[in-house]
């Protein structure tokens, strides 16, 4: 794809980097996401400010983006908040320009590491010890969550007068409404979540795809967090829950990896409390786990439906229609256990 | 009568082929794509092995249930369709017409059903 725009997207960078003149000397696709394309640009430029090597990443759009998740120009805003507010995200450089590509992007600098999830939960070398860096997650977590409404840098964020959960909630029964398939399992699950819902007390930058895989690490810890294109201001223990759902722990079934698959929810929420000097709500958090398995399936029958409807035959899409039974019967067996009727565990 | 082998066991054998000589020999980023073949290949196998039989089970539950007969003009589809919108819509409703412990066991067998095919690792330890 970017081949072809070369030349417009050279110009565009030497403007934005205030060089005369840029070589690039390797344009390549990186392994990423169904929502949007990224692009390593490795690059000299001969002047101005970046002179010298650059590897940069060029985030673009791609066609099979879920309507509801952020565009290009609002995920730049997002990053550049996160990257003043100390959160450890690739520093955000440039915002494109229509004209360039034809298609909506930006660039960042490329952060070292990797983010892939399976291999992160089964390798002992990758991301340093694993304790330390989940605590550091939860640091991280708190950091963005100082990030508070409102903020005009932001402003495409809604903000209603409802509750943010309670507003997701209704979010996702509408979509059920008007889908061809009614999902009774997830009707109850909607019930339940209502029911249940803790308060927002005050609502925070939410990453809301906070999840192993979803961040980078080299062989000494962290070195990005990703994927932005979700994030909301809602209750902050979405993100806890989010990161210790058991659909995101990639099959590991210990009790001493709830966090990410990769370390204990004790160092999630001891990094999480010593930043931000308050308690960890853990009630809310295991509410947010069951949260995160609804939002996660609406999110898959979206994506199962591009493939369903034709518009996008694929058999990645066709097979994440398939996660939809075990989230559910993952709902079902959180929500019938005891400790989940409210009355236990509620907000004392 | 059909041919043999049946569906099932097609998709078994070619799902090995692919699994153990295939991959193998195909560039590591292909991989993940060799896998996601193979793992529609099995449920594909499993829903065929499967058949009617929880579509069954799970319209007679819902005739319970609900309280509602059976509509033999419609195809087994599309009574499950129209029964499941009712299911929906009652719970969304909180109706109390609902037997609270029946829905759940209905819920569950469902749920299980389709994770059987779907997702039969979703299963173990539960």
């Amino acid at each position: 794809m970017l081949t072809r725009h070369q030349d417009s997207l050279s110009r565009f960078l030497c403007r934005k980097a205030n060089a005369e003149s840029v070589q690039i000397h390797e344009c390549r696709q990186l392994s990423g996401g169904a929502i949007q394309e990224n692009w390593l640009l490795d690059m000299t430029f001969d002047s101005g400010p970046y002179q010298g090597r650059q590897a940069l990443v060029l985030r673009a759009d791609a066609p099979s983006r879920v309507g509801d998740s952020h565009s290009r120009a609002q995920e730049f805003s997002l990053l550049k908040a996160a990257f003043a507010a100390g959160v450890t995200v690739p520093e955000p450089l440039w915002l494109g320009e229509p004209e360039v590509l034809g298609r909506d992007f930006f660039v960042m600098r490329k952060a070292e590491g990797s983010a892939a999830g399976y291999k992160l939960v089964r390798d002992a070398t990758l991301g340093g010890d694993k304790e330390k860096l989940v605590e550091r997650i939860g640091a991280e977590m708190a950091k963005l969550h100082r990030i508070r409404p409102p903020r005009d840098d932001l402003s495409f964020l809604s903000l209603t007068s409802r509750d943010p959960t309670l507003q997701t909630l209704d979010t996702m029964r509408t979509f059920l409404d008007q889908h061809h398939t009614p999902f009774p399992a997830l009707e109850y699950g909607l019930n339940w979540l209502e029911d249940h819902a803790p308060p927002c007390a005050q609502r925070v930058l939410v990453h809301r795809d906070f999840r192993t895989g979803n961040y980078m690490v080299d062989n000494k810890g962290l070195t990005a967090i990703l994927d932005w294109e979700f994030a909301s201001f809602a209750h902050p223990m979405e993100d806890l829950g989010w990161f210790c759902a058991r659909c995101w722990r990639f099959g590991q079934s210990d009790i001493s990896k709830e966090a990410g698959g990769i370390g204990s929810r004790a160092a999630l929420y001891r990094g999480y409390e010593q930043q931000s000097g308050s308690r960890v709500d853990d009630a809310a958090v295991r509410y947010f786990e069951v949260f995160a398995h609804m939002r996660w399936a609406i999110i898959a029958i979206k994506q199962g439906e591009r493939h369903v409807s034709g518009t996008e035959p694929s058999l990645e899409l066709a097979l994440t229609a398939h996660i939809v039974p075990e989230l559910e019967l993952e709902i079902l067996r959180a929500t019938r256990t005891a400790r989940f009727t409210g009355e236990e565990k509620s907000h004392a | 009568m059909r041919e043999q082998p049946l569906g099932p066991e097609l998709l078994a054998i070619a799902g090995k082929v692919l699994r153990e000589e295939l991959l193998p020999l195909l560039p590591r980023e292909k991989h993940y794509q060799a896998l996601m073949l193979a793992n529609a290949m099995a449920i594909a196998a499993r829903q065929l092995a499967a058949g009617d039989g929880p579509a069954q089970a799970e319209l007679a539950r819902l005739q319970t249930l609900l309280d509602v007969s059976v509509d033999s003009t419609l195809t087994l589809h599309d009574q499950l369709l129209t029964q499941n919108s009712l299911l929906a819509q009652t719970i969304r409703a909180r109706s109390s017409t609902l037997n609270a412990a029946q829905l759940a066991e209905h819920l569950w067998q469902t749920t299980c059903d389709k994770a059987r095919e779907s997702a039969p690792k979703a299963l173990d330890g539960l």
